[in-house]
């Protein structure tokens, strides 16, 4: 008798301790947590040089010397390197087509007429515009700062020409500039608004609008750690100018606006 | 006088600069990001097993990265029955005009192989196509059935190079899964990624649980359940699925939160009527009674560099949102609008606090400034609240719930993202309905 | 002429205190706890199982009071052990109203003492707004949540 009851309390407290021990109540699933991924940071420099097929290589080479040269680069030099390729088959036509339109545009002589007449009206006005003026001087104090060899080489070259308060632009032509890279200006959604990021773009422009060449002014700030917004910023403005390439300008006065400076600011979109 | 004074300045500084015409540019478009991701293309095929052949990473990979990014509401990704290069040559040289033609701005192009390790080798790259030029390439290797998490760090990297901003997308979130009548829910903590794959529940339903946290390495988890109908705090530890219950309360706990060193938990004990925070250290299991009131103290949340704890009280009578230091002293009221206010938390950047309001019998998920000031309403509801953090600190996750009718029908409940200025309001789609959830950290980190 | 001014300023007085009275709206829903029967159950023949509370209050008004004697009796004679669930409405948030529903099971627990009610035989517990009574979205169903249910302890 004993002994049935001392196995029956063994069995009786073995099957306490499973199920003290078990705690059923909790699905003992370990979750397969992924092994840790190595991430092998490969700055592919090396290959995004990509290697262009030979003769491409002749042609990118060529054209690089006639930017040298400060010549027009158009933008047809990409088209030409893929049709030698003959990779996938482009149809010529389509290209030539596409260049067509944007050139009749500008040679509306109507327009035009309305422009000039204004500006003349509107230079006037801003003669005696205290503002304005104002930002002529903040302009001046910062080219003279500059250590860029190139804008220095720029900015003796403009002083052949007579000293003027002309703008080069009236505001109604203003407006119609800045309407367009408004279109063309795709603005970063998650830029903090309250730090100081205006981004100042200089362009040359052709006769015809279209952009000889684009540089952000402040570039070095582009690459220090830390300005990663600023980055983000800048290459979000050469996007819009290059999308809007070619301005429409009026047809005269090219040397009134053949250099253009662009602030982008875009505090008052990203306040909301 | 003041005219003439400008005009002499303008004479002496002006020969070297008039003849450059500016112009300021404020504004554009706010219209997300256009963004072609082609198809990857594969190496070596050969080297792939049929397995691994049936997942397509080819096509999946870049499905899973359109997800995230158009589900960020920054960028707007375009059919690829539109793409007119083919996938090889998108990566090895992409004809920028053919990716413009569609107005394209961006395009992501990538490459699959398998290594000589047999590890899967995830190449990618990352084209500004307007300025034709490359901005961003990167090799990632992994097992091959952490391809998801692959995407999700292509994500983050496209998602920082075009923003400034870290990503969110390599992390998971861990919530509430409800389902039955409204009089008896069932309730099972669940974890998915934050896309809504790979849904696990943790557990059976047999009890309630509530208000689940993850630690901030992600490997732990905090959260309330009524296991054998003594509502406590536990901690689960998601690799080895153990848990146990903090500290030793003679009464309800409930809301914890990790500290942000991962070290305390912080929750609140309810006693006689009253609430009152405590934390706990989990490796001496030392005990600190943080707040002394006869008001409901709850919700707490500490701050990102751990000096400061933001918690819910109506000492004040109402439900308010108060500040005060880590030792509990120097409490301060921040919530200072009209209204009851509810589950403060403190932004990872440590910029903002996130709030539940209600007034009027409207609900409100808000963020205001740490002192209270700036206060902005992100969303109103019949009723939502519990907003968590995404890591990078611009993403808030919540949850909504129906209004129901007589014998309860309609009821749903489910989790919604809205991002810090109020755009883009998303869903997330979670198998069943979905309560109370909390974002993790990176994994990566 | 003077009439018409005694008309105006009657107009206006009375204008005057409608819109005060909608100032002071607010306050109405101070009372406004469940005073029906049909959700109560009971505890013993006689002996209501439970009563109830106005939005986000957590005192036993007069009426509950009664109910709550009654209660504290057939405690004292019976010798049975009670556990006290508090719950709230679902208009709140959830950690708070967990602690809501704690309160309101105290205040109960509290008046049963006073009517020598023994503290050993009364467990507390809260379930928020967990197990609502009455599922639908309505003024009426949130009030007949915001209860405090006396049950007898197993």
């Amino acid at each position: 008798m004993f002994r049935s009851l001392s196995l029956s309390i063994i069995f009786h407290v073995g099957i306490f301790a499973i199920t003290f021990f078990t705690l059923p109540f909790i699905v003992k699933k370990p979750i397969d947590v992924p092994p840790i991924i190595s991430i092998d940071l490969i700055q592919i420099s090396e290959k995004t040089a990509l290697p262009f097929a030979p003769k491409a290589k002749e042609i990118i080479d060529k054209i690089k010397e006639e930017k040298e040269k400060e010549r027009v680069v158009t933008k047809q030099a990409p088209p030409k390197i893929v049709k030698k390729e003959k990779q996938d088959a482009v149809p010529m036509p389509d290209q030539i087509k596409k260049k067509k339109p944007k050139q009749t545009d500008k040679q509306n002589p109507e327009e035009i007429k309305d422009e000039i007449r204004q500006s003349s009206e509107f230079e006037k006005k801003e003669l005696f515009d205290p503002n304005k003026i104002a930002a002529l001087i903040d302009k001046s104090k910062e080219e003279s700062a500059t250590i860029n060899k190139k804008e220095s080489l720029e900015i003796t070259q403009d002083q052949d020409s007579t000293v003027s308060l002309d703008k080069g632009l009236s505001i109604t032509q203003e407006d119609a500039i800045k309407a367009q890279i408004f279109k063309c200006w795709n603005i970063p959604l998650g830029l903090p608004y309250n730090e100081d990021l205006t981004v100042r773009i200089r362009l040359k422009l052709n006769k015809d609008g279209s952009i000889l060449s684009s540089e952000v002014l402040d570039h070095v700030r582009m690459n220090r750690p830390g300005q990663g917004f600023y980055k983000v910023l800048a290459e979000s403005a050469l996007r819009a100018v290059r999308l809007c390439n070619p301005l429409k300008m009026p047809a005269t006065g090219h040397d009134k606006w053949k250099d253009l400076q662009l602030n982008f600011d875009a505090k008052e979109m990203l306040k909301g | 006088m003041k005219k003439f004074i400008f005009f002499i300045f303008v004479i002496l500084f002006s020969s070297k600069s008039f003849a450059v015409v500016t112009i300021d540019i404020t504004r554009g478009n706010l219209e997300p990001l256009p963004t072609a991701i082609s198809n990857f293309y594969i190496d070596n095929p050969e080297k792939f097993s049929e397995k691994m052949k049936a997942l397509k990473l080819e096509e999946n990979l870049p499905k899973v990265i359109k997800g995230n990014l158009m589900r960020s509401g920054l960028f707007y990704v375009l059919d690829n029955k539109s793409y007119i290069q083919q996938p090889k040559l998108s990566h090895l040289k992409p004809r920028f005009e053919d990716w413009r033609l569609i107005k394209a701005q961006i395009m992501v192009s990538g490459k699959l192989k398998i290594d000589e390790k047999n590890r899967l080798r995830v190449e990618f790259r990352l084209w500004d196509v307007v300025s034709a030029k490359e901005i961003e390439g990167l090799a990632l290797f992994a097992t091959p059935s952490s391809w998801r998490r692959i995407a999700h760090i292509i994500s983050d990297k496209i998602y920082q190079r075009l923003t400034g901003e870290e990503g969110y997308f390599d992390t998971r979130i861990i919530y509430v899964a409800e389902s039955g009548p409204k009089t008896q829910r069932i309730k099972k903590l669940a974890i998915m990624d934050q896309d809504g794959a790979n849904n696990k529940f943790l557990t059976l339903g047999n009890e309630l649980v509530l208000t689940p946290r993850f630690s901030p390495n992600g490997k732990m988890v905090t959260y309330m359940s009524y296991f054998k109908n003594l509502p406590r705090v536990y901690l689960l530890n998601i690799e080895t699925g153990i848990q146990e219950v903090v500290g030793d309360f003679p009464g309800m706990t409930f809301a914890p939160r990790f500290s942000p060193d991962g070290k305390k938990v912080i929750m609140s004990f309810a006693r006689d009527g009253n609430s009152d925070i405590y934390t706990m250290d989990i490796d001496t299991r030392r005990v600190e009674q943080i707040t002394s009131n006869p008001a409901i103290d709850t919700s707490p949340s500490f701050s990102p560099d751990g000096r400061f704890i933001v918690f819910n009280s109506d000492r004040s009578g109402f439900q308010q949102i108060y500040v005060m230091r880590s030792d509990g002293r120097g409490v301060k009221r921040i919530s200072r609008g009209k209204g009851l206010y509810g589950t403060p938390v403190w932004s990872p950047r440590g910029d903002l606090i996130a709030f539940t309001k209600i007034n009027k019998g409207k609900f409100y998920i808000g963020v205001m400034r740490t002192d209270g000031t700036g206060e902005r309403l992100l969303t109103q509801n019949f009723y939502q609240e519990a907003p968590s953090w995404s890591p990078n600190g611009r993403v808030l996750i919540f949850y909504r719930e129906t209004a129901s009718g007589k014998k309860g029908q309609g009821a749903s409940a489910n989790l919604w993202a809205v991002d810090i200025t109020g755009y883009n309001e998303v869903k997330i789609k979670t198998p069943t309905d979905a309560s109370d959830p909390s974002w993790s950290g990176l994994l990566s980190k | 002429m003077l009439t018409k001014n005694i008309r105006n300023f009657a107009i206006i007085t009375v204008l005057g205190f409608l819109v005060s009275a909608c100032a002071t709206g607010g306050k109405r829903s101070a009372e406004d706890w469940y005073t029906g029967s049909d959700t109560v159950k009971f505890l013993a023949s006689g002996v209501p199982d439970r009563v109830f509370f106005a939005t986000n209050k957590s005192s036993v008004h007069s009426a509950a009071k009664e109910t709550l004697a009654k209660q504290a009796a057939y405690i004292k004679s019976s010798g049975i052990s009670v556990v006290i669930e508090g719950h709230a409405d679902e208009r709140g948030t959830r950690e708070y109203n967990l602690a809501l529903g704690e309160r309101r099971a105290n205040a109960v627990r509290d008046y049963l003492m006073s009517q020598g009610v023994s503290g050993g035989k009364i467990t507390v517990i809260s379930y928020g707004k967990e197990r609502p009574v009455n599922p639908e979205s309505s003024r009426l169903a949130w009030s007949q949540n915001r209860r405090s249910v006396t049950i007898k302890a197993k």
